[in-house]
């Protein structure tokens, strides 16, 4: 993979939804590519930043002005009626929980991760160039450096608004983001006593990539709940399921 | 006990919501309104590039729904169907106001802004007043997909229904949008820097 061959999957990777030898294509791509590592950093805080930006709250006449305007409309079928109370809290809670359980069920592999016994470092850095352990290591401190920002970004969203879930569902989430941790903690420690394993680097990419996964949909979860927005958070249940 | 099936119960949802505003229940209509009213606004209000008509848009907006409410036919879901209504309403309003000015409107297949070459971050920290204005310059077909996007956090696939345009589409229109606000917030930095 070269720089203009990541523009095409750059949108997938800044979203945290690209897969399999893709994936690993370009991590292997960004290893190597310090403009191209730069890119998707400052993609990734447009992003974040994009996603926080401020609120913004229609004039508090508006619905009685709208309410009026309505009136002296002919109605679609028939006249609008009294207006009375509001709907009840959305049926999809109890999804968005068995949601997040699913994604633990995912990451229980990175959790039974026997440690690697062989030296696969010859599996890491470019086929084309000769690796040593100092330049392997600093590439892979870069690169999981990327992945480190990117939880921090969503970490700071999340936290922000974890307050406003049902407190269930941010019970289990909050359980869900400790096993992730352990399994970051257990890979940083399979790394450290094999610096230059490729699996264990995968390993460890793996647990980075599954915390950023579940950020987002953490943060995307909160996003329709904040708003009150029942049909679009019923929806997102929907593609989070996929 | 019968599993659980929140598309169903959305779809449902969104079709009983509509039989009552079909059938005159003003509640019904206010709550839709209370369901996507900020949303709208917000997305009204970014997309004109300020407040100042964003009011006037989100009545109008709701009473183009309520007018044709009785077209949903629960094809999609009913927010969908929504922000297809207001988005088009936006880029009608846009494009009406670019005729008048004499500029063209963008189209889909306007090329990226020059990339912004750099061996480490350019950007830190993005300010919100920054973001803010350089969304403002976007091109209003990526403006719209990145609104959706980015800020108002639809998937690609929503996007697409609700802009008219290919899940590709939208995905490329978000990249543009992003590369183009990289490159406004590179180059506005090097402007403070000098």
């Amino acid at each position: 993979m070269n720089c203009a061959d990541l523009n095409e999957a750059l949108v997938d990777l800044v979203d945290g939804r690209l897969d399999g030898a893709e994936r690993r294509d370009v991590e292997r791509h960004l290893e190597g590519c310090a403009e191209c590592r730069a890119l998707v950093e400052d993609l990734r805080s447009i992003r974040a930043a994009a996603f926080m930006l401020d609120r913004r709250e229609p004039n508090a006449g508006a619905w009685p002005k709208l309410q009026a305007a309505v009136a002296s409309e002919p109605a679609p079928r028939g006249r609008l009626l009294m207006m009375t109370g509001r709907g009840n809290w959305p049926v999809w809670l109890g999804a968005a929980a068995a949601l997040i359980l699913a994604t633990v069920i995912g990451v229980m592999p990175l959790m039974n991760r026997a440690p690697q016994t062989h030296d696969d470092s010859a599996q890491a850095g470019d086929p084309n160039e000769p690796a040593t352990v100092e330049s392997v290591t600093a590439e892979f401190a870069a690169a999981e450096k990327h992945y480190q920002k990117a939880i921090d970004d969503l970490q700071t969203i999340a936290n922000k608004d974890t307050g406003e879930l049902d407190p269930n569902v941010a019970a289990v989430l909050q359980k869900n983001l400790g096993v992730i941790d352990q399994a970051i903690a257990e890979s940083r420690e399979a790394l450290k006593s094999q610096p230059s394993s490729a699996n264990a680097q995968n390993g460890l990419f793996d647990a980075l990539r599954t915390k950023v996964a579940l950020l987002q949909q953490t943060v995307e979860l909160i996003n329709e709940m904040r708003k009150g927005n029942q049909a679009e958070a019923g929806r997102r249940v929907q593609t989070l399921a996929q | 006990m019968a599993p659980s099936n929140p598309i169903g119960d959305v779809k449902s949802a969104d079709l009983e919501l509509v039989g009552r505003i079909k059938s005159g229940d003003g509640a019904a209509f206010e709550a839709l309104y209370r369901q996507h009213a900020t949303r709208l606004y917000n997305l009204a209000s970014r997309m004109m590039g300020g407040y100042g008509e964003a009011d006037d848009l989100l009545q109008d907006i709701f009473l183009l729904a309520y007018r044709k409410i009785g077209s949903f036919r629960g094809e999609s879901s009913l927010g969908t169907w929504l922000y297809r209504l207001a988005m088009n309403h936006c880029l009608d309003v846009l494009r009406n106001r670019q005729t008048r000015m004499g500029q063209q409107t963008d189209s889909l297949d306007e090329p990226d802004a020059m990339p912004v070459a750099s061996p480490v971050p350019v950007l830190g920290a993005v300010s919100r007043i920054d973001l803010e204005r350089a969304i403002e310059t976007l091109p209003a077909a990526c403006r719209a997909a990145f609104l959706l996007h980015d800020v108002e956090g639809f998937g690609h696939q929503e996007v697409g229904a609700m802009l008219g345009i290919s899940e590709g589409t939208s995905k490329s229109q978000v990249h543009k949008a992003r590369m183009r606000i990289r490159s406004y917030l590179a180059h506005g930095s090097k402007k403070k820097e000098s």
